[in-house]
């Protein structure tokens, strides 16, 4: 029979071998389980690509600097009569509290990050931000855009996080409407472009009637986010599940793609704990739950306040 | 017994790798961006043995997948298969002239977005005839072009045919 590939045939089933190796290392990565994927990650990302990763650190620091100077000092002295009328209200709060024996409200620290975008197809609904475990952010971190919530850190190098953005298939958070009247899961209704993609309330009870523009904020149920943060404005009534429950569509506070600096929160453990319902002019009023006190009567307790009153 | 391209070639392909990392990560780029890397591979591979393309298939998509939450290995699977794909298709087809190379690439890189896509599956946007027949084709003639020229530039900058 004629040979038609160049070379000999044992060589050729050499390569072929070799290749198959090659192959089944890639079919390894593949199916290793995603509490190993993420050593290797980190190592690629700290190594080989770590030049990309600065440039592009770089290059948006150097783009932040040329904002509009005029724009820069408008904000600065918004800020600065913000902070000049609270100042007497924060020193009169501090002084009560001393009074009272009260420690300061825990509240959670934040960091100011750049965000960093991979323009590749595994990296879509995820970003990177410039600060990582050296800087006090842990794994299930909020990350906070001036709108309001834009993702939660998912991936921690010593210099850089890896985060989900909202529009991630895996993104949920609990949430309540800004009055507290309703509560449930918001999570991504994905479109079929960027663009299209909007924030879904399930699970919000069947006899609640949320009206369209009623604001939806983190509720801080679960302990992964502070309570009070917002994630969007309800567009209108997506589904009703007859009898049991409603869903609600939607429109983001923050679009992912218009974000290049962001608050990353590194509190850690206790950052669910918090209510960050006065950045936001939030007034529904904290989650009220019953706890039994020893088997007595329910004392109706308020957890949020509690957490966020303790000494 | 095969006699592989000098270093120019591979000092080619690796500047290709650079130029794709700077493009989609260093500035951001996404879709707008052509996917040198895939085109890497694919020219790497017309002119090594089958092993050492799977092997820089291997190599280039464990890089790109250090980027990925939802779908890591796949690029690095679609990538090795590729290589080796595409090193054995000099048994079946022989040719250097450019309106070649740039079909070459085109169907190249619409076999990796279907087998990534594949292997991706439903962590990625859109319905599958979307993805396969409009966004596939596309991303594939525009990497083609990329790729060609770039393949201009690098024969007229050394001088070879």
């Amino acid at each position: 029979m004629a040979n038609y590939f160049e070379g000999p045939r044992r060589g050729r089933r050499r390569e072929t071998l070799l290749a198959g190796v090659f192959l089944l290392i890639a079919l390894f990565l593949f199916f290793l389980p995603a509490a190993y994927q993420g050593p290797v990650r980190s190592l690629i990302r700290s190594t080989a690509l770590r030049p990309f990763l600065v440039a592009q650190a770089q290059l948006s620091d150097r783009r932040s600097r040329a904002v509009d100077i005029l724009e820069l000092r408008a904000e600065r002295d918004s800020l600065a009569a913000v902070v000049a009328a609270q100042a007497t209200l924060a020193e009169d709060n501090r002084r009560l509290r001393e009074l009272l024996g009260l420690a300061a409200r825990a509240q959670p620290h934040f960091r100011p990050a750049e965000v960093i975008v991979a323009g590749v197809p595994g990296a879509e609904s995820t970003f990177l931000i410039n600060v990582g475990r050296r800087h006090g952010v842990r794994v299930g971190s909020a990350v906070i855009a001036a709108g309001g919530l834009l993702g939660v850190v998912k991936e921690l190098d010593e210099d850089v996080a890896q985060a989900l953005d909202w529009t991630h298939p895996d993104f949920r958070v609990s949430a309540m409407t800004a009055d507290g009247e309703a509560y449930g899961m918001v999570q991504a209704r994905r479109g079929r472009f960027r663009e299209e993609d909007l924030l879904v309330l399930t699970s919000a009870p069947f006899h609640s009637d949320i009206r369209p523009g009623t604001w939806v904020v983190s509720s801080g149920r679960g302990g992964i986010f502070a309570r009070g943060i917002r994630l969007g404005v309800v567009v209108g009534i997506e589904e009703a599940d007859t009898g049991w429950r409603k869903s609600y569509l939607v429109r983001p506070a923050v679009r992912p793609e218009s974000v290049t600096h962001v608050l990353v929160g590194v509190y850690g453990e206790g950052e669910g704990r918090a209510d960050l319902s006065e950045l936001w002019n939030v007034v529904a009023p904290p989650d009220t739950v019953t706890v039994p006190n020893n088997g007595a009567s329910g004392e109706p307790r308020n957890g949020s306040a509690r957490s966020s009153t303790e000494p | 017994m095969m006699v592989g391209p000098g270093w120019p070639y591979w000092a080619f392909i690796g500047l290709l790798a650079a130029a794709h990392f700077t493009l989609h990560l260093a500035l951001g780029l996404g879709p707008e961006a052509p996917d040198l890397l895939t085109v890497a591979v694919l020219l790497a591979a017309r002119n090594t043995s089958g092993a050492v393309a799977a092997a820089i298939g291997l190599v280039l998509g464990m890089l790109q997948d250090a980027l990925s939450l939802v779908a890591f290995g796949a690029e690095a699977v679609t990538l090795t298969v590729l290589g080796y794909l595409g090193a054995r298709s000099r048994d079946l087809f022989l040719g250097e002239s450019l309106g070649f190379v740039g079909l070459y690439l085109f169907v190249g890189k619409w076999l990796h977005d279907a087998i990534y896509y594949t292997l991706a599956g439903p962590v990625l946007r859109g319905d599958a005839v979307v993805r396969y027949l409009i966004m596939a084709p596309l991303a594939a003639l525009y990497a083609a072009v990329a790729g060609v020229l770039v393949l201009m530039l690098y024969r007229f900058a050394t001088g070879e045919r």
